[in-house]
């Protein structure tokens, strides 16, 4: 962004504070570029240049939010937007609670994850990387993906005070899909990172190589339904512990007494020992989240220590309507690792029977109270005995409780990887978590199997 | 009308610049006005009062088999924004194994506006929240923990054009609504019940259709009095019995074991990445008996008051009513130009004849994919819901999803559902709670027995399908009726 936007929107809050408005301006640029692959071909190339401002305002216990995404080019045109929102926030209903304006706590400018290169990158670039994989893995098979870069820009100013927070990152999160065109498995590679370079397609041709000669050896496995020894890969273990700690540890969760956690109390053991997660910003696995949404530096926070409940998380207007202190939130979900080795058959050699599950497809929640979810196995899934690969396993379902996922652990990868959980729906919002690579788990209930990938 | 005159003349220009530079296909939709408004009242708390407006052009070009989007939301820039578009399918072009082809069509000229009498977006706040509250109100009751009201409204203004010379312009209007109560049962789990908005087929869809009692407001007794019976009911047990779906629970069940596997990109292995696969395939068309002879699903099916009829689709195709499903044999999909010209080329035979007119886009920042239009089960001969109560010996009535889990290639699925009825001989005997059922799609349609009559027909509203990459969020209607199934695995094994 350039200077003359950032002097217009704090001149248009500098104008709010003079006229006892309390409002939050928000400015969110990005620069979004996505390839599209199906059919070993690019099906798609898009490039989208959108900038959006959103405002808050806040009056007694009535507050009004406004998303602008289109030309604002004069502080008058937006302290204008300002005021119409004012109006609308003057025009609602009253709450039995205050809402709270976002306080910046200091001046913020950073820019440490972005890198000009990744997002200036060419969309040459992606097409030379997916050439390879298909030219190195085979071109008989039938190739599927998506690579997603780009940048994000946020200015944010509020009336509570004089400070401003500037920030700015790049993300990229890359996929590829391979399908035998007539066995109809899949299997699948993700890469993700905020540098040009972070994504090869070594890492992908490699991943494909080690795994393939099993598939294309081995017919598909049907999982009776019953409990099984189930080994989670990184994506399945980020999906899940993302849901688990949603549902289990938000403040507005616990207090409305909608999740798992609605009958515990902090302090109590809820899940494994082994089990450690927390909020933290200064993992080099996630993307930096300089401010919490009430304004505060983030920090490191627990929420789950050692398998006991350490912490809520509470955004600004839940706290307010609870009584409590709002958290430094960064959104940033680590799962600590445990001792085991790096390979996970290693770990599963004196096992008679596991299933190798690394991603759970279409995950949902039919009892949030139980903590029941629900979802199926799809890419690279194998069914191994005595630590060795025996075959690929059809579509299986698993229909089990989040205590039981992360209170059953037999072992935990020592090695973490980051998992892109960023989607691109609205805006450009890049999210990551860092969990360990596999985590062993016993017990866990199969409760379909189609006869088909 | 500077501003569109301005605009249709750099478009127009840069459509014709890019076809000169060797482009097959071009065409910009501009959104002139795409207006939404959100308001949520959680516990009598009006914690969501949220406006959003945007305005921007969307930009595709074909060239050389491939395609490249570029949108921006400055619209001084519209050359630029061209030549990106250029650029990225230029790009795409030297990587392509099938080259997409839109065929051949003639331009044409079109307006469409979606039935409404009050705008909903120029409703005064005051009165929009007044009429909220009076819901929340008629909700309230001591031993109900959790309320909450939560409305939609959307106004968009698109311009269409098109190197055919293709011109369409449309006014949609959408409005959208729940309703929730929930309370704790007798083991502490928070148990819900809601009502959604729903559409009558010819009526209109502005802020007179969430205002009439019948639709959605004055449900509010019913929402309580289902909760109540929910708190103490006895849970589901795990077996294999008939399930009636409610429209409430059906539309979800075609949503995503029909609609879904039928759209065509999906089909040809577009979606793979993403959403997934299916397991239709070009060779299904004509062949594959999806489910029984009672089962007859149609496309879009001429309904007015929807919000998947929207006059003209993303590529300016006329919406067409057509059979996907025609007695239990798949015959059709939901398809749009390019992939119906693919699918042909593929399959060395002419599968399709014209594009479904299933090419949408969420917003002016998203290229169209494939999407779901009004996807419908035709009503049957099969009475009454309490006909088909009367015929059934063991089984449950469901409604309105909690959960909903799909395999990838929409062969096998789980359903969560907040409320069940029991029926044993013939007759509703209790209430059942945290009922869930499951099953593989082809088995299941082929397990269907019984389908209601026109008077158990609604259509449903759907404001939050997901799909794509980059994802989008799309809008689109289901009408049904009363559907029951045999034999299938409900409740969950212990
Ligand atoms: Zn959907």
């Amino acid at each position: 962004m350039n200077e003359k936007t950032k002097s217009m929107i704090t001149e248009a809050r500098d104008m709010a504070q003079n006229r006892g408005i309390m409002a939050s301006i928000n400015y969110h640029r990005e620069n979004s570029h996505l390839m599209r692959i199906g059919n070993n071909s690019v099906s798609l190339n898009t490039s989208e240049e959108l900038t959006r401002i959103d405002i808050e305002v806040i009056q007694g216990r009535k507050k009004g939010t406004h998303t602008h995404l289109g030309e604002i080019d004069s502080v008058d045109e937006l302290f204008n937007t300002i005021l119409k929102v004012s109006e609308k926030a003057g025009k609602s209903a009253e709450m039995d609670f205050e809402p709270v304006l976002t306080v910046i706590e200091a001046n913020v400018e950073t820019e440490a994850q972005y890198d000009e290169a990744l997002d200036n990158l060419n969309p040459s670039v992606k097409e030379q990387v997916y050439s390879a994989i298909f030219k190195n893995v085979g071109e008989d098979y039938n190739y599927s993906g998506s690579w997603s870069s780009g940048s994000t820009e946020t200015f944010s100013v509020t009336t509570a005070n004089k400070n401003s927070a500037w920030h700015r990152l790049t993300d990229q999160q890359f996929m590829c899909v391979l399908k035998h065109p007539e066995k109809m498995w899949e299997l699948a590679s993700w890469q993700t990172g905020t540098k040009a370079g972070d994504v090869t397609a070594e890492v992908t041709i490699n991943e494909f190589k080690s795994i393939l000669p099993t598939y294309e050896n081995r017919e598909g496995f049907g999982v009776e339904p019953g409990n099984y020894k189930v080994v989670l890969g990184s994506q399945a273990i980020g999906e899940l512990i993302g849901m688990t700690v949603w549902i289990g540890c938000a403040g507005r969760m616990w207090e409305m007494k909608m999740g798992w956690t609605a009958d515990k109390n902090i302090g109590d053991n809820i899940l494994h020992p082994s089990v450690t997660v927390l909020d933290d910003p200064t993992s080099d696995q996630i993307f930096s989240e300089p401010l919490s949404d009430s304004g505060m530096l983030t920090r490191t926070q627990t929420m789950i220590d050692k398998g006991r409940f350490a912490g809520l998380l509470y955004d600004r207007n839940t706290a307010s309507k609870y009584g409590k202190k709002a958290t430094p939130n960064a959104g940033c979900l680590v799962m600590r690792p445990g001792d085991g080795p790096s390979d996970f058959l290693e770990a599963v050699r004196d096992i008679d029977r596991v299933l190798y599950i690394p991603a759970i497809h279409y995950m949902n929640m039919p009892n949030m109270s139980k903590g029941i979810f629900t979802g199926s196995s799809r890419f690279s899934a194998v069914l191994v005995e005595k630590g060795k690969i025996v075959s690929p396993i059809f579509s299986s379902r698993i229909t089990d409780q989040f205590e039981n996922i992360f209170g059953n652990v037999l072992a935990i990868s020592s090695e973490t990887v980051s998992v892109n959980t960023s989607n691109t729906y609205g805006r450009r919002a890049p999210s990551a978590v860092s969990v360990p690579t596999w985590m062993l788990i016993d017990d866990v209930k199969i409760t379909d199997c189609a006869d088909s990938f | 009308m500077s501003i569109f005159n301005d605009l249709k003349e750099a478009v127009t220009r840069n459509i014709g610049r890019v076809m000169n530079a060797g482009a097959q296909y071009s065409d910009a939709r501009w959104y002139e006005d795409d207006s939404s408004e959100m308001l949520m009242l959680l516990d009598g708390n009006l914690e969501g009062n949220d406006t959003t407006v945007e305005s921007g052009l969307g930009v595709r070009v074909l060239y050389g088999g491939a395609w490249g989007f570029a949108a921006i939301s400055q619209t001084a820039d519209i050359d630029t924004c061209f030549d990106r578009a250029m650029a990225n399918a230029i790009s795409a072009s030297k990587l392509v194994k099938v080259k997409l082809d839109m065929g051949k069509k003639p331009g044409h000229t079109g307006s469409y506006t979606s039935p409404f009498k009050i705008d909903p977006i120029d409703v005064s706040l005051s009165d929009k929240v007044d009429f909220l509250k009076s819901v929340d109100d008629s909700l309230t009751e001591d031993w109900i923990l959790r309320r909450m009201i939560r409305v939609q409204m959307q106004r968009m203004i698109i311009h269409f054009w098109s190197s055919e010379g293709t011109y369409t312009q449309k006014k949609l209007i959408n409005t959208f609504a729940h309703m929730t109560a929930m309370a704790l049962d007798k083991d502490k789990q928070m148990q819900r019940r809601s009502k959604t908005l729903y559409c009558e087929t010819e009526g209109t869809r502005g802020w007179e259709m969430l205002t009439n009692p019948a639709l959605w407001s004055g449900h509010a007794d019913r929402v309580k009095t289902e909760l109540k019976e929910v708190l103490t009911a006895p849970e589901l047990e795990y077996g294999k019995r008939s399930v009636i779906l409610l429209p409430g629970q059906g539309h979800l069940q075609v949503h995503e074991t029909i609609g879904h596997p039928l759209e065509l990109d999906r089909i040809l292995g577009y979606e793979l990445s993403y959403a997934g696969g299916s397991f239709v395939n070009l060779d299904s068309f004509g062949k594959l008996k999806y489910g029984s002879d009672k089962l007859t699903a149609s496309a879009y099916g001429s309904i007015t008051n929807s919000p998947g009829s929207f006059g003209f689709d993303a590529e300016g195709t006329p919406e067409r009513d057509y059979l996907l499903i025609d007695k239990g044999i798949l015959v059709n999909c939901l398809t749009s130009r390019a992939m119906i010209s693919e699918a042909n080329q593929r399959a060395g035979r002419e599968v399709f004849t014209e594009s479904g007119g299933a090419s949408r886009s969420t917003a002016f920042y998203r290229a169209p994919i494939d999407r779901m239009t009004n996807v419908n089960i035709l009503p049957g001969d099969d009475g009454t819901l309490e006909d088909i109560i009367s015929t059934t010996e063991d089984g449950i009535i469901v409604d309105n999803p909690t959960s909903w889990s799909i395999g990838s290639n929409r062969e096998h699925f789980h359903f969560g559902c907040e409320i069940a009825w029991e029926v044993k001989n013939g007759r509703i005997t209790r209430v059942l709670r945290n009922p869930s059922y499951q099953g593989h799609t082809v088995e299941f349609y082929n397990n269907l027995t019984a389908v209601g009559d026109e008077s158990t027909w609604v259509v449903e509203q759907v404001e939050n399908c997901g799909k794509g990459e980059p994802n989008q969020v799309m809008e689109l209607g289901h009408g049904l009726p009363v559907v029951k199934f045999d034999n299938v695995i409900s409740g969950e094994r212990k």
